[in-house]
């Protein structure tokens, strides 16, 4: 088989079956600290893919896109092909880790609302954090399609989370990579297993990478026994949440709104000699059955030529936000 | 000739079209509810898209009609001759099913207008205007959003294509902005197809089809669509 590309726990080869295919396998091997600790045990890759399989399953059948095709023999699995965008995705809902580190916050703390992050995919600079801003700026990934990948990162991230609450475990946090297939599809890719995610018993004991980063256990036994609880989960018993989106409607510029310019004499009569201009346009809460998709932000659009705005005199724009 | 009058929820002068329409000889209308569907339209000649609050202009006036299964039937029969006729809602309808260019924003005055209007016929032969050519017609209008809008491209190209035959203008034939009720661009009233065969009109010609009522100015187009469904 061809190798495509060998990243630090995994090796990514040509399917020699389709070119819009690949397959993926999980190594032994195991690194913290951008490289610094390296080592490697046996069976980690074999477990690592056991879950990923597992986790990218339940993903999908909550309606999440994902690389995922199917298992293969050994530690492989066989995925779509993708264009790997240049960014990590972490969620955080308790301080951990780095962000902890960076911000001298003391491990534990749990956030009011799951934070989503950025880091460039660039070993060279050391992984960075990024701003969405900076990451529109350089032009690595476009401000629509972070803002879609932090919604499906929060989408996984709920997912995930009720999944280990029902076996009295909490997700601390994880990284996402996602990649773009062959027919413009952005899907969840890379892996999710204890090496991409921290998760703590009911007495904070981690059940991930973090026992060989802080070298306080046996890594292989560790991950049996989160593989053995996911295995002893009941996915079909985590709701499916509805999801709003907004689809925001207003009238092009250059064209009259009267419903504006009636409301700008009444402001101006009630006093607000700041307002110069109002333009009156409308707010869909679209509120959908399952986490948004590629397919589902393409049906969105074809929702607004179709229906929601006239295309002659209106422009309109989805928010996920 | 069987002309199907529809009437999608909240539609209001399908009695009225029926009636004018009944006044033609040969026309034969008869009242199709949407919910009739593509069944609806099966043995009809000719359209008549009556007025009203389809849907009680919610959304857009005339966007919800307009995806109708009943309305996917007027497209088709539309593109294959059929004489379709869309009144001030009924305009709105086929505006949004983009059988018609442009669209229909809100009166400049953000006023519901309800009066008498003149309109300059345009003198250029059209299906709905033989025997109008050039003549100055007195209609009534009544709507919120009957502020015709289209691109300058746009309303260059149906310009030159012969496609706007009625517009607003003042006792005399003039066209000007003081006549102009709602803002339309280019005064346009009513705009037609490519094809010619679909007209969109604001002001009702049903209201002005006989001399009591005011006018019977509005009754020559019809006669003219009901002539058109006879071809």
């Amino acid at each position: 088989m061809e190798l495509i590309h060998e990243g630090k726990a995994k090796r990514v080869f040509a399917d020699p079956d389709s070119n819009n295919r690949v397959i993926i396998e999980f190594s032994d091997s195991v690194t913290a600290g951008d490289g610094a600790k390296k080592d490697a045990f046996p069976d980690k890759g074999s477990i690592a893919c056991d879950i990923s399989e597992l986790l990218f399953s339940y993903l999908e059948g909550k309606g999440i896109d994902t690389h995922y095709i199917k298992r293969l023999k050994g530690p492989q699995l066989l995925c779509k092909k993708v264009t790997i965008f240049p960014v990590e995705v972490v969620c955080r809902n308790i301080a951990a880790g780095s962000f902890s580190k960076r911000y001298g916050v003391e491990k534990g703390i749990k956030f009011e609302k799951p934070l989503v992050e950025f880091f460039v995919k660039d070993d060279s600079l050391h992984d960075p954090l990024i701003t969405m801003g900076a990451l529109t700026r350089i032009g690595l990934v476009s401000r629509d399609v972070l803002q879609f990948l932090t919604r499906v990162t929060l989408s996984v991230n709920y997912y995930l989370s009720e999944l280990l609450k029902q076996q009295g475990l909490t997700l601390i946090d994880f990284k996402l990579e996602f990649g773009m297939t062959e027919d413009n599809t952005i899907v969840l890719a890379d892996e999710i297993s204890p090496d991409t995610m921290r998760i703590w018993d009911n007495k904070s004991t981690s059940l991930d990478k973090d026992v060989f980063r802080e070298g306080k256990g046996d890594l292989i036994s560790v991950y049996k026994k989160l593989l053995d609880t996911l295995r002893a989960s009941k996915p079909e018993d985590v709701e499916i949440v509805k999801e709003v989106v907004q689809v925001i409607v207003e009238p092009k510029s250059g064209i009259k709104n009267p419903p504006g310019e009636v409301t700008k004499k009444a402001l101006m009569r009630l006093g607000f000699a700041e307002v110069d201009d109002v333009r009156v346009g409308k707010v869909f809460n679209i509120i959908l059955k399952k986490p948004i998709t590629t397919e589902i932000l393409n049906h969105l659009n074809i929702m607004n030529v179709k229906l929601l705005s006239n295309p002659i005199s209106e422009k309109h724009k989805v928010r996920l936000e | 000739m069987a002309i199907a009058v529809l009437r999608f929820p909240g539609t209001n002068n399908e009695e009225d079209a029926i009636r004018a329409l009944s006044l033609i000889e040969g026309a034969d209308p008869y009242l199709v509810p949407s919910r009739k569907g593509l069944a609806g339209l099966e043995k009809a000649d000719g359209i008549f898209i009556p007025g009203g609050f389809s849907y009680g202009d919610y959304l857009r006036a005339g966007a919800v009609a307009s995806v109708e299964t009943i309305t996917e039937g007027v497209r088709d029969l539309a593109e294959d001759g059929l004489p379709v006729m869309g009144v001030c809602n009924g305009f709105q309808i086929l505006a949004e099913m983009g059988l018609l260019p442009g669209a229909l924003l809100p009166n400049e005055s953000a006023h519901f207008i309800c009066k008498w209007v003149y309109l300059k016929v345009s003198d250029r032969a059209t299906l709905f205007t033989e025997g109008l050519e050039g003549a100055v017609i007195r209609l009534p209008i009544a709507h919120a959003e009957g502020n015709y809008y289209c691109s300058d491209e746009e309303l260059e190209a149906i310009n030159d294509e012969n496609r706007i035959p009625f517009r607003y203008c003042n006792e005399s034939g003039e066209i000007n902005d003081i006549v102009n009720p709602n803002g339309s661009v280019h005064n346009v009233a009513g705009v037609l197809s490519q094809k010619g065969n679909v007209l969109g009109l604001m002001p009702h010609p049903e209201r002005a089809s006989r001399q009591i009522l005011g006018s019977s100015d509005g009754l020559l187009i019809i006669e003219n669509f009901v002539r058109a469904t006879k071809c």
